[in-house]
Formats: structure tokens, sequence, C-alpha cells
């Protein structure tokens, strides 16, 4: 009897940690937005989906995977590059996203144009100035190869490579993307308390950021146009290119700030290197037009030591363990 | 169909490229009760793959019906729950990549009533948001036959549009929801 009930424990504990390791919702979390039932984790497609993020062939010229302008380090972006760039040095319109909490994310593109992450992926392998690609074409070229027919082979029980297994596994890889484990995470588990000065940033940043930077997401995912003025060769007109209505004119996803100690530079655009060059834009450079967030209106009035609180309450939202995680890694 | 020349309005002609859509959503009624929905009911009609023409539908029983509807396109819910296979794989050419959404309807080819040096049209009729919602719901009446013929007449929309002004749709639009409205106005039983 005693035996039968040790097993049985052990059992269990095996099985919890195994679901835990592929992904699980973290306490202050909301539920996820991602539909999980139309595309079940396993071990074996979220190694395939890694293995395609990481994965040159998905460019025209073999030269540009995923993880050219996401990477890891970096939580998943493009440092030091305002615009991304793609093969043959082509410069792109827009700063490369982080890539984190995807699973809670309700559209992809700084302008929504991606409504499912599953597309998401479809965009830059066909972008010429990104992958220069087609699905069709790097469809081809994984059914050519033994190292995928065997991965799709594991993931799948079938080698045969299709656009919706290739786009399911790499949607897999990037669920498994959470950052939840920040020194802000520890705090509100309370394992963790603030400083004085974090913990001033944190009440200004209540006060003045939380409408559009919503906790614990640290965005409401909504469109906004956040006082930019538009640069004037890029012509980048933002959300209403894909409603075609006047109201999205110039509003742009409100992007999450968590890792953006790791994620610079910043906005649609890229054009702030620094964090402190993004809070003068909202004390002082706010430009006026028809479809400003409301909250911009007036504009946030802070002081320069107050500038200081909120920065050093933003970095407590690094997260050095997702940066890190050897799982995201380039699989050897 | 590649090789085919077609007579349009005012003696221009007209050649296909490209003659694809999705039809949809098949049910079949009987005064109005509806006696068979098929399920995951999804076709991509390719003009140039003959068997793709052919849909088998598979009651569990004999029906009798005196009506059938279907969508031209796919539904809107469809559009946004990530990839599919099958029909709706994104390497059938019927998805945009830039922005999410599926093409309905693809016609591309070429025409003496376009502009030189081309002389092409495309259109990518596709858009499943307000208010560019372009998919059709086509209704029509029939008799209980086991081999029921559809017929898409093309040349009531070519005289419909003016391929003169209106060559390229590429995106979801005020056009592309007219256009699918006329498109939908060319299917008949025969």
């Amino acid at each position: 009897m005693r035996k039968y009930a040790i097993f049985f424990y052990c059992f269990i504990l095996f099985a919890f940690v195994i679901k835990e390791s592929y992904f699980s919702v973290p306490e202050n979390f909301p539920k996820p937005v991602y539909d999980f039932s139309n595309n079940p984790l396993t071990e074996n497609k979220i190694l395939l989906g890694r293995t395609l993020f990481y994965e040159p062939m998905l460019s025209k010229s073999n030269t540009i995977s995923c993880e050219s302008c996401h990477s890891q380090f970096s939580a998943f972006t493009h440092i030091d590059h305002a615009l991304s760039h793609g093969i043959h040095d082509s410069i792109g319109k827009r700063n490369s996203p982080a890539l984190m909490n995807l699973a809670w994310q309700k559209s992809f593109m700084w302008d929504g144009a991606v409504n499912n992450l599953d597309m998401q992926a479809l965009a830059p392998i066909s972008h010429p100035a990104e992958m220069g690609s087609s699905i069709n074409e790097v469809i081809a070229k994984l059914n050519a190869s033994v190292k995928y027919r065997k991965l799709f082979y594991n993931a799948f029980g079938d080698s045969a490579v299709t656009g919706e297994k290739t786009l399911k596994s790499i949607s897999q890889f990037m669920l498994t993307l959470v950052s939840a484990n920040s020194k802000y995470d520890q705090i509100m588990r309370k394992e963790m308390s603030f400083t004085e000065q974090e913990e001033r940033g944190y009440l200004l940043f209540k006060k003045n950021c939380s409408s559009c930077h919503t906790e614990p997401l640290f965005t409401n995912g909504n469109f906004e146009n956040n006082g930019l003025q538009m640069d004037s060769l890029l012509m980048d007109i933002g959300r209403v290119k894909v409603t075609k209505q006047s109201d999205d004119s110039l509003k742009f996803k409100v992007p999450s700030l968590r890792n953006i100690e790791y994620s610079y530079p910043y906005m649609h655009d890229g054009r702030f290197k620094k964090l402190s060059d993004v809070l003068n834009h909202y004390t002082k450079g706010i430009h006026q037009s028809k479809t400003l967030a409301p909250q911009l209106k007036n504009n946030i009035v802070l002081t320069s030591n107050e500038k200081v609180d909120i920065i050093n309450f933003l970095l407590t939202l690094s997260d050095k363990e997702f940066v890190f995680n050897p799982q995201f890694q380039y699989p050897k | 169909m590649h090789e085919s020349v077609y007579p349009i309005e005012n003696g221009n002609t007209i050649k296909f490229e490209t003659l694809k859509f999705y039809i949809s959503n098949i049910q079949l009624f009987q005064n109005d009760v509806d006696v068979y929905s098929e399920p995951n009911s999804f076709h991509l009609i390719d003009v140039s793959d003959t068997s793709s023409q052919n849909i088998f539908l598979n009651p569990p029983h004999r029906i009798n019906f005196n009506k059938i509807k279907f969508n031209l396109g796919i539904d809107s819910i469809t559009n946004v729950s990530g990839v599919m296979g099958g029909d709706l794989d994104p390497t059938k050419g019927m998805y945009w990549t830039w922005q999410s959404g599926y093409v309905n309807f693809k016609m591309e080819g070429t025409s003496t009533a376009c502009m030189p040096p081309k002389n092409d049209f495309e259109f990518h009729l596709g858009g499943y948001q307000y208010p560019f919602n372009s998919l059709q719901k086509i209704e029509l009446k029939t008799s209980s036959k086991t081999n029921l013929k559809i017929i898409l007449e093309l040349n009531k929309f070519f005289t419909a549009i003016d391929l003169t002004t209106q060559k390229y749709i590429m995106s979801p639009c005020v056009d592309a929801v007219i256009f699918s409205k006329q498109l939908a106005n060319c299917f008949s039983v025969k």
C-alpha cells in the first residue's frame, strides 16, 4: 500500500513540472488571449518553432532569421538600430518590437495589421526589406531539408511540411517567451520591496503613465497617438493605413514597458535612444494634433528629479532571467 | 483557361491568369428548414484546377431540399482564428501577408480595356472588418438533385464594372465590397 502511495505522488509531481515548463499564467497576469486549444503546446513542436526562429532559410538569401531582428539579449528586439534592416541591408520603416508575453497580445505589428500570432511570421517572411521570401518558398526549402523533415516528423508524426504546421510551431516557441520575473513582479508577489526612489517612481508612473501602459502587462493593447511629430521622410501614418478610418491617423500600438532597459531605441521609428529622451518628449515635446491621446492634451509635468525616479522604477521591469533563459537560445 | 480569350463589352477581350475563390458554409434547406450543413465547409475553387470545382456533400441520409445557401469568401471568425490547414493554408496564395485576412476572390489577367503597356488587371477582393466586410451570402433556389450545377457568369460582372477606370484592387476597401456584391449576383443554378 505504502509503496503505491509514494509512486503516485512522484508521478503527479513529474507531470506538473513538465507542464509548467511549457507555459503557465503568472499569478499576477490575466487570462491569455491566444487560444491554446487550437494549438496545444508540446515539447517537440516548441523545439521545431525554436529551430525555425533561428533559421536563416526563412529569408530569400538564407542570411536573415527571426533572431536577426529579435535577439534574446535585448528582449528579442534589434538594438542600436532605429529601423530594422533585412536582406541585402535594406532598411525597413519601423523599429522591430521586443517579443514577450505574446499570448496576451490582441494584435501584432505597430499598427495592428496582424490579427493572430500564428499569422505574424508571414509578414516579415514576405516583406521585401525584411526576409524577401514567401511562405511557399520557405516550405519548399524546409521540405528539401533532412533535418527539418525529421523535426516535423517528431512534432507532428508526419514529415511533410505545410504552412499550417510551420506557422503553428513558430507560434508555439513565441508563446513560451513569457517575461514575468522582474524585480517588479517579485515585489508584487511580496518577495522583495522597492527602494524609496523606485517607490516614488512607481507612484508617479501610476499617476502619469499607467492609463496606457497598464499593469501588469504595461500596455493596454490599444492604439494611441502619443504626440510624436510625423517623420517627414518615413511619412508613417500608423493604424489608419490598416483601418482606413481617419480617427486612427498617427496611432500606433502602445508597447509594453517590460524589459525597456534592454530594448532601446524607443518608439515605432526608434527616434529616442534613451529613457530620458522619452520622458522629455512627454513633458515638453508633445505635438498637438486631432487624434492625440486625450491624456496628453496638457503636457505632463515632472521635475528632473521625478523623471529620475520614474526611470528607476522602469528599471525594475528588467527580467534578467528572461534575457538569459537557455530555453530560448539557439537550440544546439 | 490561360489560353482562352473571351469577348467583353465594347469589342474588348479578356484573358485570365488566375481565377480563384472561396466557397464556404454550404447549407441545404427544405422550405426554409435547414436539412444539411456541411461540417468544416471551406472550399477553394481554382478555375485552372478542374478537380477543385467539384464539391461532394455527404448528408447522413437521403434529404429533400429546395434551396442552397453558401458564402462567397471566408467568415470573420475564421479570419481571426489563427492559421488553418487544407484549403485555408496560407500557402494557397489566398492570404494577405502584410495585413491579416483571406482574399475571398482573386482574379488576375489582361484585357484590351486596360491601359497599356501591360494591359493587366488584378482584383484581390477581401476584408472581414467593418466597414469593408466583403463576404457575400448567396441563396439559390433549386430542386433535390444529386448532381447540382452552379454557374458563375463573369460576363455579368464585366458588364457591371469598368475595366478602363478600375483595374487594381489589392486591399479591403469600398470598391472591394462593391465588386464582391456584383460577383455574388453572377451565381445561378443550372
